[in-house]
């Protein structure tokens, strides 16, 4: 699937920008603070409604604006999307969509950043929103799942804050809890247990060393989810708040046994990181008869011209693939594309994309057998 | 007004004056009809306009019969004491029929979910609408549902089944779920509704969760 064009306004940092995508490398060039990983994100939220680095799309919208508008084409199909803490519409060729099942079949997008690092050592809701990006494009039911999770949930914890209590209540809402709950554990452990092969498989590719890596799905309720729910009354009645479920999962990485959040070195936190999405394409490209877009946000920076070139072989052959970067150092080694700068534009929040002129153009080297 | 254009000195303030003080908008009532009008749903200042200069220019208008129909219909409907339906008397159409089957009550969400199910043809028994659903985060709690009715109907009734036609968000759920366990004491029969596929079309008409719920709901087939 490739990305033909994309339009914002009022998205983060930017007032309005027009850009256009190569279909095979689009290299996007730009100082520090200027909006490259910003564009990134709205080329997710476009294809996904949703962002990959933040909950709720409220705060994307640029400060002193009412809403947001990403408008693209995917395929010569017509993408448009309105977000404002009011509304939010969607249209699909032109026409408005009441449910997003049919605009979210047009692309679906893996996105590498540097701080994916994160994933390793950061907090496990950045792994649980891991695993919902994978699972709402890899799975039919998932998004319907998790929302009515998410809403059975904060029912129930509405009414575990109500004084007095209301016990009947809280009963009503613990069953449907359960129902979504039991839904959502199957649909990640299914998620996982299709992700480690991948992952292992990756990480051994790009660090080229025999490292065994596991991925351990550490349910948010031990045990059975009911008799967790049951034997946390106690708590439940102290914090006012549901403390096990879902909502509580993680997913833990074990190199050689060992947590690497822990025990890995950076450079073996990185690399898995960036297996995670890998395996994540890996699963997109498998599953669908086309390869997702690959968004790659400064990945390239920090990885050794080794590293670099063994992930670059390791992204889905003939996915389109949208990176930025600060520096142009290592251009050579990407095949054939596009490059272009980010710039400020004439108004204070504008921003314009401007191919590089002839003669400063980088020149591309045609990639080498590996 | 006068006072107004005397203060203007250059001609161009006086244009602008005139201007305003000349503007003339439709008669009193009309203006009053039309803000009326605006209240309704889905009218608009448009719509409204148009409703309202229809009914002064058109001679076949009947003005009368509308007003007639719409002060009529406020004070002579009320909802039905029992089920909550609308109703012309103390009870509605449907608990006041004799015919009815009353060995079945079927709890609905909103008194205008039993002109959903009345069009079907297929339940003869009484209703019950809750008017409204278990919903926390929009502050509607047990309180706000005509539950103790409820419980009063089913403890001197005592129909043989109630069945909970409420919907399968997760607010619909969760009240099912409170209103079941409400009645559990109260023994009598608690069903819900089946979900699965659409009648009279193909699988191809259907939406995936509608399916993957039909396959998992699948009854054996009895030639």
């Amino acid at each position: 699937m490739t990305l033909e064009r994309l339009s914002l306004r009022d998205f983060r940092c930017f007032a309005r920008l027009e850009a256009e995508f190569h279909p095979q490398v689009t290299c996007i060039v730009g100082r520090n603070a200027i909006g490259k990983t910003s564009l990134l994100e709205a080329i997710a939220v476009l294809l996904r409604l949703q962002s990959p680095r933040t909950g709720s799309l409220q705060y994307v919208i640029r400060a002193g604006a009412k809403g947001l508008v990403v408008d693209g084409f995917v395929d010569r199909r017509h993408l448009q999307f309105y977000y404002s803490a009011k509304r939010r519409k969607l249209a699909l060729d032109s026409v408005e969509q009441k449910v997003t099942t049919s605009y979210l079949e047009i692309a679906r997008v893996v996105y590498l950043a540097n701080s994916d690092i994160d994933l390793v050592r950061g907090p496990a809701e950045l792994r649980r929103r891991f695993l919902d990006f994978l699972g709402a494009q890899l799975l039919a039911n998932y998004r319907e799942i998790l929302r009515s999770y998410d809403k059975a949930l904060r029912s129930r914890n509405a009414y575990l804050k109500m004084y007095p209590s209301r016990p009947r209540e809280v009963q009503a809402y613990t069953k449907v809890l359960l129902k979504f709950g039991h839904q959502l554990t199957a649909l990640r452990a299914f998620l996982v247990e299709r992700l480690e092969p991948e992952v292992l498989r990756a990480f051994a590719a790009i660090s080229d060393r025999g490292e065994v890596v596991c991925l351990h799905y550490l349910h948010g309720a031990t045990l059975d989810f009911e008799r967790a729910l049951q034997e946390s009354a106690a708590e439940e009645e102290r914090l006012r708040t549901t403390v096990v479920g879902p909502h509580r999962d993680d997913v833990q990485f074990l190199l050689h046994d060992q947590p690497a959040d822990l025990f890995a070195s950076e450079g073996q936190q990185r690399t898995l990181a960036i297996a995670l999405k890998l395996a994540q394409a890996k699963l997109l490209a498998t599953d669908f008869s086309r390869p997702p877009i690959l968004l790659l946000d400064d990945v390239f920076g920090e990885l050794d011209q080794t590293r670099r070139n063994r992930l670059l072989q390791q992204l889905p052959p003939a996915s389109q693939q949208i990176v930025t970067t600060t520096s142009l150092d290592w251009l050579a080694e990407l095949p054939a594309g596009r490059v272009c700068r980010l710039e400020e534009g004439p108004a204070p929040a504008d921003r314009l994309i401007v191919d590089y002129p002839t003669g400063s153009r980088p020149v591309f080297r045609p990639k080498g057998p590996a | 007004m006068s006072r107004d254009l005397r203060l203007c000195r250059t001609e161009e303030d006086t244009i602008i004056m005139v201007m305003l003080s000349k503007k003339v908008d439709y008669p009193g009532p009309i203006r009053e009809l039309v803000q009326q009008l605006r209240r309704l749903p889905g009218i608009g200042p448009r719509s409204a306009e148009r409703i309202a200069l229809w009914m002064v220019q058109t001679p076949d208008a009947r003005a009368t019969d509308i007003a007639a129909a719409i002060s009529q219909t406020a004070a002579r409907i009320r909802p039905c004491r029992q089920c909550g339906f609308f109703a012309e008397h103390d009870l509605c159409d449907v608990c006041a029929d004799p015919a009815r089957d009353r060995s079945a009550l079927c709890v609905v969400e909103r008194a205008t979910d039993v002109i959903f199910l009345e069009r079907t043809g297929t339940f003869s028994g009484l209703y019950h609408a809750l008017g409204g659903k278990l919903s926390p985060l929009d502050r509607i709690g047990p309180e706000d549902l005509k539950l103790d009715g409820l419980l009063e109907r089913v403890r001197r009734d005592r129909p043989e089944e109630v069945i909970l036609a409420l919907g399968a968000d997760v607010e619909g759920e969760a009240t099912a779920s409170y209103v079941a366990d409400l009645l559990s004491r109260e023994g009598c029969r608690v069903s819900r509704l089946a979900q699965g596929m659409p009648a009279g079309a193909g699988i191809e008409n259907a939406d995936d969760l509608t399916i993957a719920r039909a396959f998992r709901g699948r009854t054996a087939f009895r030639p």
